[in-house]
């Protein structure tokens, strides 16, 4: 009897999808509005910054093969630090899960649903990963495998569907606002990709953690030419002063596509993409919670206390008051909480696990 | 009590206790075959080492339907020891017991001749000398030519040969003291003389079909694989009925682990009566809520051998003209046993138009109530004009249309399969005026509606499985509910928790999703059929001792 593991091309998919939730949502209107023009030198500036970051990830994990964070957490301070460290992650999982949650369902009730509760749309996705969070691990990873090549189709159609509407001189000026901003300021679009800090958590699920350092690569590769070919369709669009205004901008994309008179206005079908693809990123945070207490706790049936994290996430979602609100938690605190919790504290747990190993040398 | 029990059942913890089996899917299990004696080994002189080896190479242990007799031989007044070998249900008993065990066991006056009268081919008389020629005697002739009084018989000297033709219905003599054994014909297996398959019609294929008799299906296996590799089981399920099954495989390609598994589910099962197939693939299915089946059922013995020959395990029961082959996955029943007979070009194609038909069939009236309840702006103009012209005399809103025309068709395909065949047809005149005329003329439902319903069931009718065609019959339903609930968004849900319960499932350890949710570089397991060259590996997933089916160049003629 075997337990299945991820393969390398499932782990890549799995740190995709997280992207894609970011992507439907608010992540390019806050892209275009702070570096304007410099958008796309910005993604790239960034991508190659996660990228060092990713090596030196690796680097410091080679010295903990096949043990994730949790389990370097214990190394480096015990079951207490483990348990904050663990806690932390459970809590960004889940309030990252319901401010997205709740901000999608946002911009569903403006585009479709006008007439509708946003309560029962958030309900739609509750149910959905209330059922599905009692699968296995892997039925969450291989939905995923089957969804992303999906929404990748989705939004490579969304570019060229929209080739004719593109200006391609809305680059220009290359700098935007200025160099400042552009490789300063804009190193806050780093959370961008905080689908790595999956990452931290894989090495003991996946088939050949040897090829973790290659799952990362790619992974940050693939997102960085992800999120510049759906910026890049927004950016040669629109103008990024209307842009800005848009709730959903890649759905305001697919608008404009049109093959001939009868295929128009084919944005509900990019929709029905995005939303199996949102599923499947509230499902993975949801499960990558229950992994973690389950790890943290030992407990050897996690049936019980599954729904506990769905309910979590449901309460969640619904604390901000309206739109504005949670609007404001997604580009003005949860961007900065996916920094800290994905790249500081990750990191700074990686580093001083190392001094530590260095110091005792390999006697643990 | 019953408050209380309810209460219970929410509160209490129980554990979970579920079965658990997975076949390694990586290359490291294939077992290293390579050290397979092929070379031809000859026939022993002695009749106990040869049994021994037929023990050993047919498995006679295990194996229920090989037949190994031994007697004493009358030869010239001699006795030798023999044995007959051959394989139960593919020979005619009545030819075997009356021309060959009758005249090499009785005495009469063949084999009680002696043969001295004849032996001087010569005689000359030279300066009071006689030098007679005399004829060497050789038993292996003496008993071919005057013993066995049958037609077609050879004397060989490899196990291969007799093997070879043990395996496709004729028996074997051996005889102590010879080093030659004789291949006798005595076919007799039974064939479907008059039916063709009934359910997996194929223009290019063998036109033979499983009965309810297990030894001629098993014949059928054996007559098909043409090898003594091909392992048969018997066992016997039921306290009441004690059905006879065999649970089949081919011993030097399957992955041990998956037979141990089959055996085990199937020698654990606690029933009084088994009576078909279709049972017992329920008895030894992993449960699943959406009602997929998790096992290929098939009539045909061509069909049936070709996934033994690819690692898989047959399990045949008596009464039952049907094999039930596991592990299966998705793609299984999306392919026709006819695939394979074409050009990889036409299978692809029909494989995609049945891969389509299946997205309707589940999806399709969804949609459409969907479309036209939440998201017209996806029609284009003229399109959406002529939908609302057309629904502009329908009372009812779109949800009650399209069900009461989805039931109609199942009550009138149910009624189609239930009624005498002498009054089908009537049901067939019915339901096209019940559904194409008469509903449309009394404005109970749109053209448009008919349309949908009839894409939808023909789609339904054109997946090759039964179960599998049935399963998107029913959570077609579902689809519609939630397309008129929340349009895309309903469906988007509904499809993420279907796509995530047939990721979760699993099909005697293999996944039944594979290979498209597992992203491995899996090898010949996908929808697209590779050329016929190009088809060298056995599927990975089955992890099989054998990797590779054919070689590299199968097509050596090309190449030379």
């Amino acid at each position: 009897m075997t337990k299945q593991k991820i393969s390398t091309v499932s782990a890549v998919m799995l740190t995709l999808s997280i992207v894609v939730s970011y992507i439907t949502s608010s992540l390019p209107r806050t892209f275009i509005n702070e570096t304007k023009s410099a958008t796309l030198l910005n993604i790239i500036y960034i991508t190659m910054i996660v990228l060092f970051i990713i090596l030196l990830f690796c680097k410091l994990l080679k010295k903990f093969p096949g043990l994730d964070l949790l389990d370097i957490s214990k190394f480096l301070g015990g079951n207490t630090l483990r348990n904050i460290v663990g806690t932390l992650f459970i809590a960004y999982f889940i309030i990252s899960s319901s401010i997205m949650l709740r901000n999608f369902c946002e911009g569903l009730v403006v585009v479709y649903y006008p007439l509708t509760n946003y309560i029962f749309i958030i309900l739609m996705f509750i149910i959905s990963i209330a059922l599905t969070n009692r699968l296995g691990f892997q039925s969450t990873i291989n939905t995923a495998s089957i969804v992303f090549p999906l929404v990748l189709i989705s939004a490579i159609l969304l570019f060229c569907g929209n080739l004719d509407n593109f200006s391609f001189r809305k680059i220009y000026p290359v700098l935007g606002d200025g160099a400042y901003n552009t490789f300063v300021l804009g190193l806050k679009n780093i959370g961008a990709f905080g689908g790595i800090c999956y990452l931290y958590f894989l090495p003991p699920m996946l088939k050949e953690p040897e090829k973790l350092k290659k799952i990362a690569i790619i992974s940050v590769i693939s997102t960085g030419f992800f999120i510049l070919l759906c910026v890049g369709t927004l950016l040669f669009m629109f103008s990024f002063f209307t842009t800005t205004d848009e709730i959903m901008p890649l759905f305001s994309a697919a608008r404009h596509i049109e093959f001939g008179t009868f295929f128009q206005r084919f944005e509900s079908v990019f929709l029905l993409i995005w939303i199996i693809s949102f599923c499947c990123y509230l499902s993975i945070s949801c499960k990558f919670a229950t992994h973690i207490f389950n790890k943290m706790l030992n407990l050897s049936d996690m049936r019980p206390i599954l729904n506990i994290f769905i309910i979590l996430i449901f309460a969640i979602s619904l604390l901000p008051k309206n739109y504005a609100v949670s609007n404001f938690v997604e580009t003005h605190i949860y961007r900065y909480l996916r920094i800290a919790v994905g790249f500081i504290l990750g990191m700074t747990i990686l580093i001083l696990a190392n001094f530590k190993k260095r110091k005792v040398g390999d006697k643990h | 009590m019953k408050i209380k029990k309810f209460i219970t059942n929410i509160f209490n913890y129980y554990p979970n206790h579920t079965h658990q089996f997975s076949l390694p899917n990586n290359a490291n299990s294939f077992q290293n075959t390579q050290n397979e004696n092929n070379t031809e080994k000859k026939i022993f002189t002695s009749l106990d080492i040869n049994l021994d080896y037929i023990k050993t190479k047919y498995n006679l242990l295990i194996n229920s339907d090989i037949v190994t007799r031994e007697f004493i031989l009358n030869a010239r007044g001699k006795q030798y020891k023999a044995l007959l070998l051959h394989i139960d249900g593919m020979v005619d008993s009545q030819i075997l017991n009356d021309f060959v065990l009758e005249p090499l066991m009785m005495r009469n006056k063949n084999n009680l001749f002696d043969g001295e009268q004849n032996r001087v081919i010569s005689e000359a008389v030279t300066n009071n000398i006689t030098v007679r020629k005399v004829k060497k005697f050789n038993l292996a002739d003496y008993i071919e030519n005057r013993l066995i009084p049958q037609n077609n018989i050879k004397q060989e000297n490899t196990f291969e040969e007799i093997f070879s033709g043990v395996n496709s219905g004729n028996c074997a003599l051996f005889i102590d003291t010879l080093d030659i054994a004789f291949d006798i014909d005595i076919k007799g297996f039974k064939q479907r003389s008059i039916d063709k398959p009934e359910n997996e019609v194929v223009i290019k294929g063998p036109h033979e079909a499983f009965v309810e008799n297990i030894r001629t299906n098993t014949s059928l296996l054996r007559r098909f694989t043409n090898n003594e590799n091909l392992i048969i089981e018997s066992l016997e399920i039921g306290d009441i009925t004690k059905t006879k099954c065999a649970v089949c495989y081919m011993q030097n390609i399957v992955n041990e682990d998956l037979v141990a598994e089959v055996k085990y589910r199937v020698n654990n099962l606690n029933i009084d009566s088994l009576l078909s197939a279709g049972q017992l693939e329920q008895l030894i299915s992993d449960n699943n809520s959406l009602g997929l089946p998790k096992a290929i059922s098939t009539e045909r013995p061509d069909n049936a051998v070709q996934h033994l020959l690819e690692g898989r395990v047959i399990i045949l029961v008596n009464g039952s003209p049907f094999a039930v082959i596991v592990p299966a996955i998705m793609i299984d029943f999306l392919t026709s046993p006819e695939d394979r007979n074409l050009k990889s070009i036409f299978a692809n194609f029909l494989r995609t138009i049945r891969l389509i038909s299946a997205f309707f069939a589940l999806l399709l009236p969804g949609l459409y109530v969907s479309v036209t309840s939440f998201h017209i702006e996806i029609l284009p103009t003229e399109l959406l004009y002529s939908i609302l012209a057309a629904r502009e005399s329908v009372p009812f809103p779109v949800i009650f249309e399209i069900i009461i025309m989805e039931i109609s068709f199942e009550i009138i395909r149910e009624a189609s399969l239930r009624v005498p065949s002498a009054i089908g047809s009537t049901i067939g005149i019915v339901g096209a005026l019940v559904i194409g005329q008469a509903a449309v003329s009394a404005g109970i439902v749109s053209p448009i509606l008919i349309i949908i319903v009839a894409i939808t069931a023909l789609s339904s009718f054109a997946i090759p499985d039964y179960s599998f065609s049935f399963h998107l019959r029913l959570f077609r339903f579902l689809f519609i509910l939630l397309g008129y609930i929340a349009g895309f968004l309903g469906i988007g849900t509904g499809l993420f928790i279907y796509i995530s319960m047939i990721c979760d499932m699993e099909s005697f350890g293999v996944s039944y999703s594979i290979p498209y949710s597992s992203m491995e570089q899996l090898k010949n397991t996908g929808l697209i059929l590779p050329p016929i060259w190009k088809r060298e590996f056995r599927a990975s997933y089955l992890a099989t001792k054998k990797e590779k089916k054919q070689k590299d160049i199968s097509m050596k003629w090309k190449t030379q």
